[in-house]
């Protein structure tokens, strides 16, 4: 029996790019990066990029960057990260060896678990999610899934942020630090929950992720942020995304050299301004639909992608962290169908944390329910990417010498001793007969996911965090809130 | 003379991007009425194809080429149109992407969509300061002004147009769209209209521009 330990620890995985393409898709990007350049946004960015070199002109905002500085940056960066939890036991360690699950990110929609209307997300809907991730054993990761659209507009993401590390004891990470004032209030939040900045640098138990613009964009907001993150301390995933066939070519390879560009040079800045600090390479390329003009989240497209950064990502050192989603508006059926294409590519292929689970409408509406199906869709995985070996207990030659011909397995010791590591024990997948189902009322999978849910919301209490760090966390929020733009708005 | 006009037709629906400006420039050399050509020619040209999208014949990136093939075409006839006179559309529309947001692809796909069912429309790009909007409101006098925030956190500039716009341009119709953007958000910040992809938005401003 393999070690327990927190994540999924991998023993398969199956491989897409020979080591050849991988150099040839860096190539690629070097080439990119010197010929076609990126455009950044940030005055401080092309300032920090043309004093090491670069050749920034101002009036297009492009800067093309050599290729010894992206090589250099990737030596700089922190070699291991761990993303620690508020609770040590649920410690994310990116060792290459395990695969982690989040939940996916910012919806501004919720379906009201009572009404089930569809409406504008609230903080109650932050608070619930929360409890129900940190409960989850196959989630290891939480995001703020929707926005506290009933808060104050100026701080709708720090309430989002406080509704988080306030119901889960797992590692948070969030993405809606796209200013530098918004990268100082979610610091010093994260601060005061880790009891301080040396105990946060020690154990980062938040992190935030950044978008980069397809194609070949940096915000100048989101890059001065991160900036910021980086200079105290907290972990940064950059995240490509351009959709093959819109805002990258076609071919799932040329949008991972646009990507590839993207998040190599925001790397590249970010090392150049603080040298050796963590950083987690991200993608998330799914095509844009032909035909709807959607996002084609959890497409095999999306998967492909997903399963190739990784490989990228592990030919550079760097843990990957990539994305699944589900374009599909009901739980159940078509979300189960994409998340499990989503999530099982990527997870093959090694992918050290993958964002991530519970939203539809492509990251955009959370549905309580999908939370606990993906849950069982991840359990499932994880059983299909553990490995299977061949030893002296695996091979069983006693028992089935013991047993003979004829005979059943069942009283056997070694049995039961492999039950609950072996066997993947569905909590959802309904195996009883079809007489015992129907007479239990026929419950469909997303019947039983909401009794799940209905469980988890009564019964699953998450320690809260000091009264103390409650009052800090809250004082930051008060003193983040400043009038809109054009005046208040009536929220 | 006809014949001119459909063969504008024609390279519209078969994505001629990089032939039509010459077969534009052909038509005004043979008299051909500028009018007559935009509307009979590449109006009629981008319908189809819109149609055929619609009917799931043709993918995005094909109506995307007509529509650029059109544009291509209306550089060189829009210029030839006598001053005072207007060629007919479905409605003006100003559209941009709301300040501090770069994100490109989807308001471009509903500017692309407007286009091809018969809109006229004026697109200011990206990362647009929303003074802009107004000034530009003030400029084309448009039926509709269309906006896109895809970010929670620039999605309130949508809000702080509105106000000023209507107080200006009071017949003037506002849709509003993005991923965080919903129904109930754009009910309440004073937009008439909201859609969550391309192909409603062009039914939604069909039913707001009459």
């Amino acid at each position: 029996m393999k070690p327990m330990s927190f994540g999924i620890l991998r023993g398969v995985r199956f491989q897409i790019l020979s080591e050849g393409d991988l150099d040839r898709i860096h190539w690629a990007t070097l080439h990119v990066l010197e010929k076609v350049g990126v455009q950044v946004d940030s005055v401080s960015c092309r300032k920090l990029l043309k004093d090491n070199g670069c050749e920034v002109d101002e009036k297009t905002k492009i800067a093309k960057i050599p290729s010894h500085l992206v090589n250099e940056a990737l030596v700089k960066k922190k070699s291991s990260i761990t993303l620690a939890g508020r609770n040590p036991k649920y410690d994310m360690k990116l060792d290459m060896k395990h695969s982690h699950m989040t939940a996916n990110g910012n919806g501004a929609v919720a379906v009201d678990f009572e009404t089930g209307v569809r409406r504008p997300s609230m903080k109650k809907d932050v608070v619930n999610s929360s409890r129900i991730i940190d409960y989850l054993q196959n989630i290891h990761c939480h995001w703020p899934m929707v926005s506290s659209t009933d808060q104050h507009p100026s701080v709708v993401h720090l309430h989002d942020f406080d509704a988080s590390l306030n119901n889960t004891e797992k590692h948070v990470m969030y993405e809606t630090g796209v200013t530098i004032s918004d990268a100082k209030y979610l610091t010093e939040m994260g601060y005061i929950a880790a009891g301080g900045e040396k105990e946060y640098r020690r154990r980062p138990s938040s992190s935030c992720l950044q978008c980069t613009y397809a194609p070949l964009q940096h915000d100048a907001g989101v890059m001065d942020a991160s900036l910021e993150f980086a200079k105290s301390g907290v972990p940064l995933v950059f995240f490509g995304m351009p959709q093959p066939g819109a805002t990258g070519p076609s071919t799932l390879v040329g949008s991972l050299v646009v990507g590839n560009a993207e998040v190599l040079s925001a790397i590249t800045m970010v090392q150049l301004s603080t040298p050796g600090s963590a950083v987690i390479y991200g993608m998330g390329n799914a095509p844009l639909d032909m035909r709807t003009t959607i996002r084609a989240g959890g497409s095999p497209e999306h998967a492909l992608s997903s399963a190739m950064a990784t490989e990228l990502a592990h030919h550079y050192g760097l843990p990957s962290c990539v994305g699944v989603s589900a374009t599909a508006k009901t739980p159940g059926d078509q979300a189960v169908l994409e998340y499990y294409t989503g999530c099982v590519g990527p997870l093959l292929a090694g992918a050290d944390l993958m964002c991530g689970v519970g939203l539809l409408e492509d990251s955009s509406c959370l549905y309580y329910e999908q939370i606990v199906i993906d849950d069982e869709i991840v359990g499932a995985i994880a059983r299909l990417i553990r490995g299977e070996w061949a030893d002296d207990d695996t091979l069983a030659l006693d028992v089935i010498e013991k047993v003979g011909v004829g005979k059943n397995f069942l009283a056997q010791k070694h049995t039961m001793q492999h039950l609950r590591t072996d066997h993947f024990m569905p909590n959802l997948i309904d195996r009883r007969s079809f007489d015992a189902w129907s007479q239990a009322g026929s419950p469909t999978l997303r019947d039983k996911a909401r009794e799940k849910v209905k469980w988890i919301l009564q019964n699953h209490k998450v320690p809260p965090l000091d009264a103390d760090r409650q009052k800090q966390l809250n004082a930051v929020i008060e003193r983040a809130k400043k009038p809109m733009w054009g005046g208040e708005t009536k929220r | 003379m006809g014949d001119a006009v459909t063969r504008l037709k024609d390279a519209v629906m078969n994505y001629e991007m990089e032939s039509i400006a010459d077969l534009a420039k052909q038509a005004l050399k043979d008299g051909v009425d500028p009018l007559i050509a935009i509307e009979k020619g590449l109006a009629e040209g981008i319908k189809t194809v819109g149609e055929k999208f619609g009917k799931g014949e043709i993918f995005l990136p094909e109506l995307v080429m007509a529509a650029e093939a059109m544009k291509a075409g209306l550089a060189v006839l829009e210029p030839a149109v006598p001053k005072g006179k207007h060629r007919s559309s479905a409605g003006k529309v100003v559209i941009g992407t709301v300040q501090d947001d770069i994100h490109e692809i989807g308001k471009n796909l509903v500017s692309t969509m407007l286009t091809s069912n018969g809109f006229e429309v004026v697109d200011l790009g990206v990362n647009v300061p929303s003074n802009d909007f107004l000034k530009k409101a003030d400029e084309h006098s448009p039926h509709m002004v269309a906006m896109s925030a895809l970010m929670t956190t620039t999605m309130p500039r949508m809000a702080e147009i509105i106000a000023p716009l209507k107080k200006k341009h009071k017949t003037v119709k506002v849709l509003v769209g993005g991923a965080p953007v919903t129904d109930t958000y754009a009910k309440e910040i004073g937009a008439d209209g909201y859609s969550g992809d391309a192909s409603g938005a062009v039914d939604v401003a069909r039913k707001l521009v009459r």
